[in-house]
């Protein structure tokens, strides 16, 4: 065998194996768009006939417009922190040396390795304990400080790696033409980061529309997308839970088509 | 990869910018997991907690096989989930950082925008996908295969495919991390010193990629033992697992202390696996880092 078809043959496999994961990653996906265009009652299939009425009543339904309500208000919130966090604990990781660098890296890192259920669980319970001295019950605020813990470490790598690009030169040369530290920020650092700080946002604000398992454990009776979704599921839906998934996609695919964006124009 | 100014802890700019994620982290993330381990030595009583600080907990955690039968399925599943995923992200992060360059950046969009979907409404897909009355059955049907081939919805395989489905992108991305950093010229050497294609991925690629293979195996591993959706809603809780188990603990029986040490048990059990696994692939070093 040529080495020309050697190279065929393995670019067949590849894009092969690529193709059948993208199917594979886009199955249900497409199943519950394709389900919420069912115009019956029930999730069954054949479907009764097809029309966009559960969107119709996706806008006249209480609990779940409360429900993305409450997702955006958490994510907006969590994002903007968990950024701002995440933005400078980067760039003490990547730029400066330091005594227990290591354990600085390990502590604002380890929440990524932490199961979700168990991060929440354990919030949970230092909630409720400080919650049962301090007189206050679990809800938004608890959720949102549960995202930001486990979203920061996130925005924290995807920025380190914009970080780890960028010449620190320039802004001794910023200092050097007489620049204060705070302009040197305001129009070096932070403008060149850009890239990788707006698509962290991006990343973080996705992370915490879409979580489930802290919202399940730390937001009480508050309800989010997810958390209502979950609870329809158990109950037995109608095709009101695969038209909010398909209202909740759209949003998100424009999203990271964005940071992509974003990303490729910094390279 | 030593890089950097040296700072001291004393310099207010370190200080300024280390302050809140430390802060962040050692409140709402340390101390959790401290007072979730004090907690194990206490007792409940009439759904109340008392603070009695013995060991009544844990006896009652090593005395019943149930828990430990619970842990070693939760434990397979994992690992079974981890072997899955490399073997298929292996190809994919291959191709990504070798080969794909005309459709590169519309594959990684179209991986991370499945990544970053909500999972509970992808299981949710899977559900109406694969029911026996699902699309799955009535695609096939259609098609003329014999009804209800699909049939495996609410057994473990399904659980098993929801997890390497929620845990597959974590894999891609470890593994195109570290397949995209290899210096391409060591590859070309082999060629020049005579390497077939295969000799040259079995000699140089993977080897030089084993820090990803370790990063990402370790990833979904540790977040494998923790899942919870799956279980629950595409194994039709018919087989729990470590996460259901322990959040049955807290909410049905609110029992916190033996919930806590369940957390402890699955958390120290993992870490313990994962310390094992470094210490078999002579990973002691690179660990995350790389």
């Amino acid at each position: 065998m040529n080495v020309r078809t050697q190279d065929t043959l393995i670019n067949i496999m590849l894009y092969g194996v690529m193709a059948a994961v993208l199917l594979f990653f886009y199955i249900p996906i497409f199943t519950l768009m394709a389900f919420s265009l069912q115009e019956g009652r029930y999730l069954t299939l054949p479907f009764d006939g097809i029309s966009l009425k559960w969107y119709g009543e996706l806008l006249n339904s209480g609990p779940a417009l409360t429900a993305l309500r409450n997702s955006t208000l958490i994510a907006a919130f969590a994002t903007v922190i968990a950024t701002a966090v995440g933005t400078t604990a980067a760039i003490v990781s990547v730029r400066y040396r330091f005594r227990g660098k290591a354990a600085f890296q390990a502590l604002t890192g380890a929440p990524l390795a932490f199961p979700q259920l168990l991060l929440g669980i354990v919030l949970l319970l230092w909630f409720s304990v400080l919650g049962r001295l301090f007189g206050f019950n679990t809800g938004l605020v608890t959720a949102i400080i549960g995202h930001i813990v486990y979203i920061t470490p996130f925005v924290m790598v995807i920025v380190a790696v914009q970080v780890h690009n960028f010449d620190p030169q320039l802004e001794d040369a910023a200092r050097d033409c007489g620049a204060s530290t705070w302009e040197v920020y305001r129009h070096v650092t932070v403008p060149l980061l850009w890239p990788g700080i707006f698509s962290a946002a991006i990343f973080a604000f996705l992370l915490s529309w879409g979580n489930f398992y802290i919202t399940y454990s730390l937001a009480g009776s508050t309800r989010t997308v997810p958390t209502f979704i979950f609870s329809g599921i158990a109950v037995g839906s109608s095709p009101l839970y695969p038209a909010i998934a398909t209202v909740v996609f759209i949003p998100g695919l424009i999203l990271v088509a964005l940071a992509a964006r974003m990303r490729r124009a910094r390279a | 990869m030593e890089q950097g100014v040296g700072k001291s802890w004393r310099d207010p700019e370190l200080l300024w910018k280390a302050l809140p994620s430390v802060l962040l982290q050692t409140t709402c993330f340390v101390a959790p997991l401290v007072m979730t381990f004090l907690l194990t030595f206490q007792r409940t009583r009439d759904f109340q907690l008392r603070w009695t600080w013995d060991l009544a907990t844990w006896t009652d955690v090593f005395s019943k096989p149930h828990y430990w039968t619970i842990l070693g399925h939760t434990l397979v599943m994992a690992l079974a989930c981890v072997a899955i995923c490399l073997v298929l992200a292996f190809p994919i992060a291959y191709g990504l950082a070798t080969r794909f360059k005309t459709l590169e950046n519309e594959i990684k969009i179209l991986v991370t925008f499945a990544f970053i979907t909500d999972a509970t409404l992808k299981t949710f897909g899977w559900v109406l996908f694969l029911d026996k009355k699902g699309a799955a059955n009535y695609l096939l049907t259609g098609l003329g295969f014999p009804p209800e081939m699909v049939s495996f919805l609410f057994t473990d395989w399904a659980t098993l495919l929801g997890m390497v489905y929620n845990l597959l992108p974590f894999a891609i991305f470890t593994l195109y991390l570290s397949i995209d950093s290899i210096d391409r010229n060591l590859i070309f050497a082999a060629y020049d010193a005579g390497a077939s294609k295969w000799r040259a991925h079995w000699e140089v690629t993977l080897p030089l990629c084993k820090p990803g293979i370790f990063a990402g195996s370790v990833l979904i591993f540790l977040l494998g033992v923790g899942v919870f959706l799956e279980p629950k809603v595409l194994g039709g809780g018919t087989s729990p697992m470590s996460a259901e188990l322990i959040r049955q603990t807290f909410e049905t029986r609110v029992n916190w202390p033996l919930g806590a040490a369940l957390t402890f048990v699955l958390m120290v059990v993992s870490v313990f696996l994962v310390l094992l696994f470094s210490r078999v692939l002579g990973m002691r070093r690179s660990g995350f880092g790389a």
